[in-house]
């Protein structure tokens, strides 16, 4: 069977971009009950860089994330992941983009019957590589101080070790690409401060591109880049600094305003 | 190394879930062994007394409905075949119904009669092989009594006389043989004695003539080509083909095949939805786990995979203290019942109900797995 992938007009990707975003809307639901959530998103990705994605709730972060994670159909614009283009894939090959891709939630979402290793060792079987599994899993989780921890079932491990079993199961193929939403969110300050550094080093060493929704102002600073989604639209794209900054004196001009009302 | 079985670590993770799995497994297919049983059994009590009979083939009219209803055809068709090839020996069995008074009581009550020639070896019970039965038997107004009989006959005492169809009679001797589903309890007399007790039942015509053949000669071969020699009034029947007649007619004239083929219907039902449930609530708890595996790049089909051998692990786990509970049952019914209800295992039955209980739980898995197939991993950010 030889599928034809609609031919963009404008074929514009860069080798050197992990995801490339242009001219992307984005609608749930159908007619009349229609409702659009994202609004002409155009965003690149260089590879390496990590990438916080911040915003009001509702504002469609964690859609944008899983239109990126190649986890729902989409139609219009343009998304390209990993020097491929989403846009009109069918389900069969969306699957094939997620192998490439590193997903972490905020719930772990570790089957409780298994082990930390087999958890992990179930992202290496999609690789079909049975003979190192086993290695893989044990030298990821030992990378993220699990080492002692890799014959335990999820139930006699902490909240943040547990997450760090999701992290070394999304990290252990090596993935290009990680998006990780809220992985902070369920863990107290030393433990999800522990989990970014963690995610931090290993983007480093590995190379890959990090897209992480949070709303965790502690750990902005391992951000390169800092994005701000408001209403479906992009509303900032800054550094740390910048954005630490420009939010203070956002601060200040609501206090000066308010002044000068009374 | 082997895959992780996550469908083999999910079931022993949940213990209880999982006993109350395979006891509603093992439930069902105790239900289906027992109905089969008891069918296997009853059917089995209507035509056993066949394997009493001396002869490898059975000659009975087309109309003959089972042993006790059948109808007469003339004697010529068993000298027909007598010359052909394997044949033995051939012998007339007359049958018919008679009244028989209980001495103590004065009541009568029909009892099923068989005629035969007190030379013939029709039967095998021990009681009726030498001279001196074959000497009894000749004797005038006289018959032995089937020890299986209901005791509504009365005594079964050697030497008892009583009268049958207002004639008297004595009991000469007595065997074990057992009527079937039609008779309450059997006589063998001598063709002489039958004559007189039946007048005017002429001994030209006979109810099954019997064909024993030499050692080791094929009784389908033989059956075969008297099938050809014989014309349209009389048909031909190995001892298999003849229990398997009447069988089929036990089974259809009276409702036990209905009874019990709904017994095991309900109980593949009962089982089903129990191995649905157990399956259904197991894929709910993992939902987010399976939408996760789908998130990290595994397809429907190995969701799809996983919950089927769940459900042949249940089916295994379930199908084996069931069959060993069914062999207790078996054994504790032939002995409560004291051989009259001879519930007996067989190979065929094993592989049947083991089938059945696959198909069971496997349809209970497609069933559940259209949720786990739906998991969304889109839902779960
Ligand atoms: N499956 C869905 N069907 C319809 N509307 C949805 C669905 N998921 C999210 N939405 C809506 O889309 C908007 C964006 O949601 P979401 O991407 O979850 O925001 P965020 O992650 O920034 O909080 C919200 O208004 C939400 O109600
Ligand atoms: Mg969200």
């Amino acid at each position: 069977m030889f599928k034809t992938q609609p031919q963009s007009t404008l074929d514009s990707s860069r080798d050197d971009l992990a995801v490339q975003i242009q001219h992307l809307n984005y609608f749930f639901g159908v007619g009349d009950l229609s409702k659009q959530v994202l609004f002409d998103i155009s965003l690149e990705l260089p590879k390496g860089q990590i990438v916080i994605l911040t915003g009001p709730s509702g504002s469609g972060k964690t859609t944008l994330l899983t239109l990126a994670g190649a986890l729902r159909r989409l139609q219009d614009g343009s998304l390209r992941v990993l020097g491929k283009e989403l846009v009109g894939l069918g389900d069969r090959a969306l699957v094939n983009v997620r192998r490439n891709i590193g997903f972490i939630f905020q719930a772990h979402n570790l089957f409780e019957s298994l082990t930390a290793s087999q958890n992990v060792e179930m992202a290496v079987e999609l690789t079909g590589k049975f003979a190192s599994k086993r290695e893989q899993s044990v030298t990821m989780l030992s990378a993220l101080g699990l080492a002692d921890r890799v014959d335990y079932k999820p139930k006699s491990l902490s909240g943040g070790q547990k997450q760090r079993v999701a992290i070394a199961r999304a990290l252990v193929n090596h993935p290009k690409l990680i998006l990780a939403d809220e992985p902070t969110a369920a863990l107290d300050k030393k433990s999800g401060r522990d989990v970014v550094t963690y995610l931090h080093n290993l983007s480093r060493q590995e190379g890959c591109t990090v897209l992480m929704v949070t709303h965790d102002n502690r750990i902005l600073d391992v951000a390169d880049r800092i994005i701000n989604l408001v209403d479906g639209r992009l509303e900032s794209d800054s550094t740390p600094n910048d954005f630490v900054q420009h939010k203070t004196q956002e601060a200040l001009t609501e206090v000066s305003a308010d002044m000068f009302i009374m | 190394m082997a895959r992780v079985s996550v469908a083999w670590s999910n079931l022993m993770h949940e213990r209880t879930r999982l006993i109350v799995a395979i006891a509603g497994v093992s439930f069902a297919v105790v239900l289906i062994f027992m109905n089969l049983g008891f069918m296997g059994a009853l059917i089995s009590t209507a035509t056993n007394f066949y394997e009493q009979f001396n002869a490898e083939l059975f000659l009975i009219s087309p109309e003959t409905l089972e042993i006790s209803t059948s109808t007469a055809f003339p004697r010529e068709r068993i000298y027909q075949v007598a010359g052909v090839d394997g044949v033995e020996r051939i012998m007339p069995l007359y049958s018919e119904y008679l009244l028989w008074r209980n001495p103590e009581t004065g009541v009568s009550r029909g009892i099923f009669v068989y005629g035969i020639n007190p030379n013939d070896p029709v039967f095998l019970m021990p009681e009726l092989q030498g001279t001196e039965a074959r000497r009894i038997l000749s004797r005038p107004d006289t018959a032995f009594i089937d020890r299986l009989s209901r005791p509504e006959f009365g005594p079964q005492e050697i030497g008892t006389t009583t009268e049958a169809d207002r004639r008297r009679i004595t009991i000469g001797g007595t065997y074990f043989l057992g009527g079937g589903f039609a008779a309450d309890g059997t006589l063998i007399m001598s063709d002489q004695n039958f004559i007189r007790y039946l007048e005017p039942r002429p001994l030209s015509l006979i109810n099954v003539g019997l064909v024993k053949l030499k050692l080791g000669v094929s009784p389908e071969k033989v059956a075969a080509t008297m099938r050809a020699l014989l014309p349209a009034d009389v048909n031909v029947y190995t001892k298999a083909g003849i229990i398997e007649h009447d069988s089929a007619y036990w089974l259809e004239s009276t409702s036990i095949g209905f009874i019990f083929s709904m017994g095991v219907v309900v109980s593949f039902i009962v089982g089903a939805v129990i191995v649905y449930q157990i399956l259904f609530t197991d894929i709910r708890d993992h939902l987010p786990e399976y939408a996760t595996m789908k998130a990290m790049g595994y397809r429907s089909q190995y969701l799809f995979k996983i919950v089927l051998q769940e459900a042949i692990f249940l089916a295994v786990l379930g199908y084996i203290p069931g069959l060993a509970a069914a062999l207790g049952l078996y054994h504790l019914t032939a002995t409560a019942t004291a051989g009259t209800l001879p519930v007996a295992m067989n190979g065929g039955r094993v592989i049947f109900v083991l089938g059945l209980t696959l198909l069971m739980c496997s349809l209970s898995g497609l069933i559940s797995v259209r949720k786990a197939v739906t998991a969304d991993p889109a839902e779960i950010f």
